[in-house]
């Protein structure tokens, strides 16, 4: 058999793409071996054969086989069809791997260039492809474009970035332990000292984010909000009113508003100044990951997540570029006028960037944002082939025309603050006028330019007080996080990765520790956990001991610290913990127990019983029926026998506002594939006598 | 001994230590409102009572010190 190059991709799409960009016909043959698509091509007198992952397809796992206990310190790294259920797919994925690399005579790694994609490629190379991460060769594109992968297949890396493999495998050992410890230890307190079981997890990264939420809650609670008055007052200039405000932006006490409320009561004010200034405003800098999701959550309230994930397909199609990144600088190494040349082609961009492709220069506006691994979120200048849908359609819109205003000219604001003496008392008010578009003209609909303007206005011209308003205000508690500012905080505080932020919060969500999409509230069992962990292991909730140890895997990546050594000092720190918490197992245990009942009945519970009114009615299943039927908690001291039947299939939620036409409690039946529906718990309600 | 409020368990105080938190800030904050409207400690524990923006933690604190104080004024 002819011998070929066998590339490795992280994705069957990738795959796909590199072996067609690759092929001298631009045609790929797609074959498959029991079910396994792997792609070849024909690039001169290379033979070459694209075969992908699936994302990660090792993972790390527990030596010891069997006891389910802690503390774990032996692992390994082993493939994940060993360890997950539902995962077998895997096994034969890594067969045809295996297979493959036999007959290969050369190896370039392709999957994408960060640490996740190293580690996918490294780990298939070492452990399916016999060792031969040594002498594999590794392509580094940032765009699924034609160009970037000839080029980067044409000019590859002479070998894997050993380096970052390094920091990347730390990251994920680290993190393992810190999750596989933490986790065993809180359900099995839960477990040995309550009988409830419920899977209960914590991590490295998991802890402090929580903590952020909780500390944010607890301010929220114990919250008093303090007065303070404002004072405005209306004017009439040339028929039109204007709003003004008092010099003293709050004033702290009733008297002292109301005697300054009682000396503006006059028929009229004089302009003492007219401040007119005129300010620049820099064009915003590309996009990294962080700052996208941020927009797009502003803009179309997405999560990071829906973000990330979009941002993801977007870059499979070669729309845009490598979304995974830290950099807010665009190099002219990505071709400024090719990319706009090429987006000229569509009539919704023509305008724009006709407009910039006759600029006598092109000079992004960058950030201060660098990643050596990659630039700045830009687009390809490749238009969809396929229809998007709405969501994506969004996001690429927003990184197009963010593409296009960080190349536009600043934009001139004009400011105009109005001083209006009334009775001895100051007010003022504040225009804006756009003077120059310059880079919001590109950025429309996402910015608006700003315009409250006044007429013809000079000093000391007299205008009429309309009215004097004095408000009643107060200090406001701080607000909830939302997806974005908690991931906003996230990153000031340096814990996680761009890659993994999105995805801890959303973890946090399943776990039920946090609820809430746009105003995110601890649980009571996320409270609770919370409470645990700052008590027997407040290290593991502290941002510090996580912002160092991203120090350190920082420092691996530039080779002046060694995995190892970092290995040694998280199990040595790991030890203390799990020796605190083993010890105070007993209390911990009654602690989350007692929380966890509390949850369960809670959520069994539906309402307030309608008939004897003292008793709640709950979700029972009868031990001789096994069916299960709504009945009152009374009835168990012989006082009230009250009792619904329920649907046997499917999840009950309890709604918390009663029927309309009854006030009887009413459930939503939630059914895999159905639509989930309402259903009032009285027979003789009459919204049903009328459906019979 | 336990939380006057909630029966959490507690060593030292009266209170837990979150309603201890909200606690010592009704205290604290009742110089603002004091200097602000000159009112009374009662009317200043109504008042927050009533108010959307006081926390639920501060509110429970808030209940158990006006019906202390309606308790007083009964003995008294």
């Amino acid at each position: 058999m002819k011998k070929y190059i066998l590339i490795i991709s992280e994705k069957p799409d990738a795959a796909n793409r590199i072996a067609t960009a690759l092929d001298d016909k631009g045609k790929t043959i797609r074959e498959n071996s029991n079910g396994v698509p792997f792609f070849t091509a024909k690039n001169g007198d290379k033979e070459i054969i694209v075969a992908s992952a699936l994302g990660h397809l090792y993972t790390v796992a527990n030596t010891k086989k069997g006891e389910w206990n802690y503390p774990v310190f032996d692992y390994q790294w082993v493939p994940r069809w060993m360890v997950e259920k539902n995962a077998s797919k895997i096994r034969t994925w890594l067969k045809v791997l295996t297979q493959l690399s036999e007959n290969a005579e050369e190896f370039i790694d392709a999957c994408d260039y960060d640490i996740e994609g190293s580690i996918i490629g490294y780990s298939i190379l070492k452990y399916a492809c016999d060792n031969k991460e040594k002498i594999a060769k590794r392509m580094k594109y940032s765009t699924l474009t034609k160009e970037d992968l000839k080029e980067s297949f044409n000019k590859p890396l002479p070998q894997l970035d050993f380096a970052l493999i390094e920091a990347g495998l730390a990251r994920h050992e680290i993190d393992w332990l810190y999750g596989i410890n933490l986790s065993r230890a809180l359900t099995l307190a839960a477990r040995n000292n309550n009988n409830v079981y419920t899977t209960l997890s914590a991590g490295r990264v998991q802890g402090p984010t929580l903590k952020y939420i909780e500390t944010r809650e607890k301010n929220i609670q114990i919250f008093v909000p303090t007065p303070f008055w404002n004072i405005t007052a209306k004017i009439n200039i040339d028929n039109n009113t204007y709003e003004l405000e008092h010099e003293k932006k709050t004033i702290e006490t009733l008297l002292e508003a109301k005697n300054i409320t009682t000396t503006c009561k006059v028929k009229e004010g004089q302009i003492t100044k007219i401040d007119v200034k005129e300010f620049q405003q820099n064009p915003p800098v590309p996009f990294d990951l962080g700052t996208l999701q941020s927009e797009a959550y502003r803009l179309f309230k997405y999560t990071p997540l829906r973000t990330s994930k979009i941002a993801q397909h977007l870059y499979t199609n070669a729309l845009i570029s490598y979304p995974r990144t830290n950099s807010q600088k665009l190099p002219p190494a990505i071709g400024y006028s090719d990319i706009l040349k090429k987006l000229n082609k569509s009539p919704i961009y023509q305008k724009f960037t006709q407009k910039l492709l006759t600029q006598p220069t092109l000079k992004p506006n960058e950030g201060t944002k660098y990643d050596p691994a990659h630039p700045a979120i830009y687009p390809t200048g490749n238009l969809p082939e396929k229809v998007l849908d709405d969501s994506e359609k969004n996001i690429y819109d927003l990184i197009v025309k963010r593409f296009l205003a960080v190349f536009g000219e600043p934009a001139l604001i004009q400011s105009i603050k109005v001083s209006v003496n009334i009775n001895q008392n100051m007010f003022f008010m504040t225009g804006y006028r756009t003077l120059k578009e310059g880079w919001m003209e590109y950025y429309k609909p996402f910015v608006h330019s700003k315009n409250i303007s006044f007429p013809p206005l000079f000093e000391k011209q007299t205008v009429t007080v309309k009215k004097i308003t004095l408000k009643n205000n107060f200090t406001k508690p701080p607000p909830r996080y939302n997806p974005r500012s908690l991931l906003k905080k996230m990153e000031n505080e340096k814990i996680g990765t761009k890659a993994t932020r999105a995805t801890i919060i959303q973890t946090l969500y399943e776990r039920k520790y946090i609820k809430g999409e746009q105003n995110i509230t601890i649980t009571d069992l996320g409270f609770e956990v919370t409470e645990v962990l700052k008590n027997y292991c407040p290290s593991v909730v502290s941002s510090e001991m996580t912002r160092k140890l991203e120090e350190k895997m920082e420092q691996i990546q530039l080779e002046q610290e060694t995995k190892q050594n970092v290995l040694i000092e998280t199990i040595e720190n790991l030890k203390t913990v799990t020796s605190t918490l083993k010890q105070n197992q007993l209390e911990i245990g009654t602690q989350l127990g007692q929380k966890i009942k509390q949850i369960r009945i809670n959520e069994q519970t539906i309402g307030k019983c309608p008939k004897c009114q003292t008793g709640n009615l709950v979700i029972i299943r009868s031990k001789k029926t096994n069916k299960r039927f709504v009945g009152c908690t009374n009835f168990f001291e012989n006082k009230c026998n009250t009792s619904f039947p329920l649907p046997q299939t499917g999840t009950i939620k309890p709604l918390t506002t009663p029927c309309k036409t009854c006030n009887y409690p009413v459930i939503k039946i939630l059914i895999n594939t159905k639509q989930p529906w309402k259903l009032c718990l009285n027979p003789n309600c009459p919204t049903k006598e009328k459906k019979k | 001994m336990t939380c006057k409020i909630c029966n959490r368990p507690n060593k030292k105080n009266e209170y837990c230590s979150l309603h201890l938190k909200a606690y010592q800030n009704i205290y604290k904050k009742f110089e603002v409102w004091k200097k602000a409207l000159e009112i009374s400690w009662i009317d200043y524990l109504v008042n927050i009572s009533k108010n959307s923006l006081t926390g639920e933690w501060a509110k429970e604190v808030v209940k158990y010190l006006i019906e202390a104080e309606s308790r007083n004024v009964k003995e008294r």
